[in-house]
This record gives structure tokens, C-alpha cells and sequence, in this order.
């Protein structure tokens, strides 16, 4: 069995190797890991792209055994977005694997000299960088298909696409599906560009297995693991919901409950919305061979991704709500097809789908592109590619566009753009974007479910009362699963089965020989979140600087005619604890 | 009196005819409550894990108005 490791890469000096995990970090796995060695290790007020800023990555606490939907992937760093300390989450094959290999963490140091583009090939014999200029300006779907070919077609490829060379902050890290798809984004916060900015342009993960990672107590984790699997397939949500229509299901919900960002964030509703939902999604997929259901990394048990047969012969796997919105309604386009292709495209250079989108609908503001014109918006990002001015600000993100441009309606929290609610119909998310250390990030604080969706409780979307408890309690939850490898999606069963935290609590009790309660989950969560807050402070932000854009406050949203107005003072109160 | 329904994720297949997301005219008795309306629909009272009216969700035992937009929905999640 593999000695749990930190694989430290000196980008500076091409030093690579394998260091014993301190004791301090030894139970800690994906955002708590990531967060704790960038509060230790990096300086807040460090330029993100210089060399002493860090990449790090981090499959979760229980990633790479056989725990129902537990190979999330952590990738943190200080973000060139924000200016703030980043954990970007995602799916793909890579995290189980590195587990596999014994391997706690990936860091990324220093800044090398000259311009020579390195990959970092991971195996169960070593690592080594290999030189990679190759494969620099290409896109993510041909590294990663050429990867596979070159080191074995079931390697995880964590790479960067142009956008990531090019330095942009919008640009994301991506790993591959188990069919090659390079689409399972680490997206927000420019992280790509932190990769970039070490010229890093792939990771090469080689594991001859996947749910192999050492078990202390074998047979009592078996138990849990069966008992969690229990617990998502009886819950509406995890067992139905997820797996019938994936993450676009909420497309309609969201829109009938008039909470969808319509036109850069003017109106709640898109009267096209159901054009572009799952249910649509799932017909078109399914006519043309796709798929309606797809896992992001084996072992998952909601599947909630999909496959879905562009008209001219790529495929876009999968295509999730928040990029059907921010490429769909928020432009006021009502195409599948284009919101695919602009996804594609996306993954394929290596942008975050949520900022790209937000920040082509400042640009439609700004009168650059029309709205609701698919052709120019493809033809607007395909400049990101090219790196001329026009695609340089595209993957610039939004708050930087609307400086450009002159346009105040800029939907940002901390310089990184809002997601699919809009908080003025939707006030629990809205406490979350403005408060979270992430920047407006829903899936920190996932109030949506209390306030929509009917899960985990009810709390009026409409009224400010409730909302600062509903986030606060969200995020020190969250901040845990982000840490245990667990999708976030769990949460749905997990909110409403009381035996949900106990039961992975027990998971990582019999992984890691301890005994580890509730109480010392939510206490994790809470220092995960105290150490981000904290990196922030040193980085130089304020109160001020937990605040969502004013026009929330000031223009009334369509079709309930409400404004944000949970007040300043409560919102301070996030992180009384 | 005339109310506006719609339904989503699957329960369009208890409405022969019907397609999600479309809007689908309904004439009811006034006092007609959102629980006669989906016993009425046909739709298995179980289905129905969320239902909106005008973009609000209410509870079952509500008594519906004239022209009311009325939404339902199985269990749906994401994000």
C-alpha cells in the first residue's frame, strides 16, 4: 500500500519530489488541504501570477475508495480573479487516482524562467517533468486526447488550454472523463492561469487503480459505504431527480420561480427558458446518441452529467445548468446547439463556462455583441484563441469587460461573476455570494435548496429573515463535503436524512482509524472557512468587500418586483462563529 | 374559472398531450384548491415534490384564484 505523500514540483528549478504528509495534515484531504497549505504556505498579499503564489491539488479525504460519489477534486490556490484565496471543485478521473497513488497533494511552486512548457507525468514509479512545448497553444480535448495516446488510454490528464498560457483570469484546470472528455472543470478564480503562470500545461496521472486507496478499518468502511449508497438512492433528489434530467433539471424551476438571471440580470424570467432545459437536453441527446445520464468519474451513483451530439459532430459532455444559463437565458439565447458550442469551446481553451458567460452578457450590455445572438457570441469567443484584444478581455471575466466598457451593471462579487439565481429572487444565495471568501460562488452556501427546491427545510426566497442562518450553516457544511471528496451533491440526501453526516463521519472514521463525529465535522468546516477569511484579511479585504453590486439593492427584478435587501449589518454576521 | 398550468420533468406524462414547460388552460369551479387541481389532472399527489403558484410555492390546501399560473414539479436538484 502507498505512504500517503506530497508531490512537490519546483517549477523554478524542475526539482521534483515526494515528501512525508506532517502530521498536521494528515487526516485533511481536497478544500481543507488545499486552503490549509495556502494559508500556510503562500502570502496573502503575493502577485497570484509570480513565484511565490501555489498550485495545489487535492483529491478529497475519501476520494479514491469505494464511497459513493467521492472522487471530487480540489485545485486551490491564490486567484488571479479575486485577489483572494481560491478552492475550485471538480469531477473527472483524476482525483481516485492520485489517491491511488498515495498522493495527499500536488504543489506547484515557484516561477521558472524563459518560456519552456513542462508536463508532469505521475505514476506509480515517480514522477517527472518532461518537456512539453509540444503540446503549448493547443486545445484541451487534443491534449488530452494525445496524452492518452502517448501514456495509456486511461490516464487522467489535468491540463490548461490557451486561456491558462495566456494568463487569463477566467481560465480554469480541467481532467478528463473516463471517455477522454476534457470537460470536468476546476473552473472558477483563474487557476488555470496560476497553472500557466508555472508553465505547467499538463498532468499526467498513471494509476492501475481506482478504489484502492488504504482503508484502516476495512470491513466497518464497507458497511458505511453501503450504508451511504443506501441513503442517496432513497432520496428523491440523488435517486431521481439528478439522474432522470442531470443538473439542467433546474432550469425550469428556477425560471417559474422567477429567480433565473434573464439579460445580464435584469429580468427573473426567460420566457424561452424550457427551450433550453433538461428536459429538452435530455430529448436532444438521446435522439441524436447521446446520453440523458452520464457519471463524472466511476463510482458515482447520480450520474447527473450527460452526453450531448453537437450538430457539427463534436460532442459536449456534459452540458450543466449553470453553463446552459450563463451561455442560454443570461444572453437571452434560447438554442441548445449554441449554448454547446460555446460550451465546447469553453472547455476546449480552457475557460470557466460561468465567467465567460456572465462576462459576454456585460459585453452584450455594452452593445459589443447583440443579445440574444448565438452566431456573434461563438464568433466573440472564438477570439479568446487567437488572444487578440476583444478575446483577451472575454477571458478577462466580467468585472474587467465592464471596466472596458464603461458598464456599471456588472453582476461580480469580489471581481468574479454571479451564477445561475439571482439574489434578489433568491436571498439565501445572494447572502452566499456576497459573503463566501470564493467571490459569488453558489455551491459554497447552496441556499437555493431551502429556498426553492424544498430541501433541507423551507425559508422564504423573498423575505431577508432566515437567510444569514440558512448561508452561515450551508457554508460550514459545505467547506466539510468540499473536504471529504464527496460531491456537494450528496447534500441533497444528506440535508434531509438525519443519519447522512453520521454515516460519513463513520467513513472517515474507518478510513483513517479515528474516531470523527458531527461535531468534529462542523468544526473542520469552520476552520476551513476561518483560514480562508483570514487569508483574505492579510490579501487586504474588508467588510466592504462582502458586499453584492448595488444595483441588487436599487433595480427591482421582474416577475415579483424585489430587491436585495438583506441588510450590511446581518451580513456581517456570516462568520460570528 | 380559468387557470394556466404547467408541468415539468416527467409529470407531463400523466397529461395526454402535453409538453413541458407549455402553458395548458384549465377550467376549474372557484374554490378549487392546488390538491383538487392535480387529483383532477391525474397526477399521483406523490409526484408532486414542489408546486408554484404565480412563482411562489404554496401548500396544497391552497384555494386557487383566477388566472393563477400554476407549476408542478417532481423532485428536481443540481446546480
Amino acid at each position: 500500500m502507498p505512504v500517503s505523500k506530497f508531490l512537490r514540483v519546483n517549477t523554478a528549478t524542475r526539482e521534483v519530489k515526494f515528501e512525508e504528509v506532517p502530521e498536521k495534515y494528515l487526516i485533511l484531504g481536497g478544500r481543507a488541504l488545499t486552503s490549509q497549505l495556502v494559508f500556510d504556505e503562500v502570502p496573502p498579499t503575493c502577485n497570484p501570477l509570480g513565484p511565490f503564489n501555489k498550485l495545489v491539488i487535492a483529491p478529497g479525504m475519501l476520494s479514491g475508495t469505494n464511497a459513493p460519489s467521492s472522487g471530487r477534486m480540489s485545485v486551490g490556490g491564490k486567484s488571479p480573479l479575486t485577489g483572494g484565496i481560491k478552492e475550485a471543485n471538480a469531477g473527472g478521473i483524476a482525483s481516485q487516482k492520485l489517491a491511488n497513488l498515495g498522493i495527499k497533494a500536488i504543489i506547484l511552486e515557484g516561477k521558472p524562467q524563459g518560456n519552456d512548457w513542462y508536463l508532469l507525468k505521475v505514476t506509480p514509479a515517480g514522477a517527472e517533468l518532461i518537456p512539453a512545448n509540444d503540446l503549448a497553444g493547443k486545445g484541451t480535448y487534443e491534449v488530452t486526447a494525445i496524452c492518452r495516446e502517448r501514456y495509456g488510454p486511461k490516464v487522467a490528464v489535468i491540463t490548461i488550454g490557451p486561456a491558462g498560457e495566456m494568463l487569463l483570469p477566467a481560465a480554469g484546470v480541467t481532467n478528463n472523463d473516463s471517455d477522454g472528455n476534457s470537460s470536468r472543470y476546476a473552473g472558477r478564480g483563474g487557476l488555470g492561469a496560476v497553472m500557466g503562470s508555472k508553465k505547467i500545461k499538463a498532468i499526467v496521472v498513471d494509476s492501475p487503480t481506482t478504489f484502492d486507496a488504504p482503508l484502516k478499518e476495512a470491513e466497518r468502511f464497507k458497511a458505511a459505504a453501503r450504508k451511504f449508497t443506501q441513503i442517496l438512492q432513497e432520496h428523491p433528489v440523488t435517486s431521481k431527480g439528478l439522474p432522470n434530467y442531470g443538473t439542467n433539471v433546474l432550469m425550469n424551476i428556477i425560471n417559474e420561480a422567477g429567480a433565473l438571471p434573464t439579460r445580464n440580470f435584469h429580468f427573473g424570467r426567460f420566457e424561452r427558458a424550457a427551450e433550453v432545459s433538461g428536459e429538452k437536453l435530455a430529448e436532444i441527446a438521446v435522439a441524436r446518441g447521446g446520453k440523458a445520464t452520464h457519471p463524472c468519474h466511476p463510482g458515482c451513483v447520480m450520474r447527473c452529467s450527460n452526453i450531448y451530439p453537437l450538430p457539427n459532430g463534436k460532442v459536449c459532455a456534459p452540458i450543466e445548468y449553470e453553463s446552459a444559463w450563463a451561455l442560454g437565458p443570461n444572453l437571452e439565447i434560447d438554442s441548445l446547439d449554441v449554448i454547446g458550442q460555446l460550451n465546447y469551446l469553453c472547455n476546449d481553451y480552457g475557460l470557466d463556462t460561468i465567467e465567460t458567460g456572465v462576462t459576454l452578457g456585460v459585453l452584450m450590455e455594452a452593445g459589443v455583441i447583440p443579445f440574444g445572438d448565438g452566431e456573434a457570441a461563438i464568433k466573440a469567443l472564438e477570439e479568446v484563441a487567437r488572444g487578440t484584444p476583444l478575446g483577451r478581455i472575454i477571458g478577462s471575466g466580467a468585472a474587467t469587460a465592464g471596466r472596458v466598457y464603461g458598464v456599471t451593471h456588472v453582476p461580480v462579487v469580489k471581481g468574479q461573476g454571479l451564477p445561475a439565481y439571482d439574489p434578489r429572487g433568491c436571498k439565501g444565495i445572494g447572502v452566499t455570494y456576497a459573503t463566501s471568501p470564493m467571490g459569488a460562488d453558489h455551491t459554497a452556501g447552496y441556499a437555493v435548496t431551502a429556498n426553492i427546491l424544498k430541501v433541507g427545510g423551507y425559508v422564504d426566497p423573498h423575505k431577508p429573515e432566515g437567510q444569514v442562518e440558512l448561508s452561515r450553516d450551508l457554508q460550514v457544511a459545505t467547506a466539510f463535503l468540499d473536504s471529504t471528496g464527496f460531491c456537494l451533491f450528496v447534500a441533497f440526501a444528506v440535508l434531509d436524512n438525519p443519519e447522512g453526516m453520521p454515516t460519513i463521519c463513520d467513513l472517515i472514521s474507518a478510513k483513517y482509524g479515528i474516531s470523527f463525529t458531527v461535531d468534529d465535522a462542523l468544526e473542520l468546516g469552520k476552520r476551513v472557512l476561518k483560514a480562508e477569511r483570514e487569508f483574505n484579511l492579510k490579501a487586504g479585504f474588508t467588510s466592504a468587500d462582502d458586499r453584492l453590486p448595488e444595483f441588487f439593492k436599487l433595480e427591482q427584478l421582474p416577475p415579483h418586483n424585489t430587491v436585495f435587501d438583506v441588510r450590511d449589518e446581518d451580513l456581517d454576521q456570516v462568520f460570528n462563529f | 374559472m380559468r387557470l394556466e398550468v404547467r408541468v415539468f420533468s416527467g409529470l407531463e406524462k400523466y397529461i395526454p398531450g402535453a409538453r413541458f414547460g407549455q402553458a395548458i388552460e384549465v377550467e376549474r369551479p372557484e374554490g378549487t384548491t392546488l390538491a383538487d387541481l392535480v387529483d383532477s389532472l391525474g397526477i399521483p399527489r406523490d409526484q408532486v415534490f414542489a408546486a408554484l403558484v404565480n412563482g411562489r410555492h404554496a401548500p396544497l390546501d391552497r384555494v386557487l384564484q383566477p388566472g393563477d399560473r400554476v407549476s408542478l414539479f417532481p423532485p428536481v436538484g443540481g446546480g
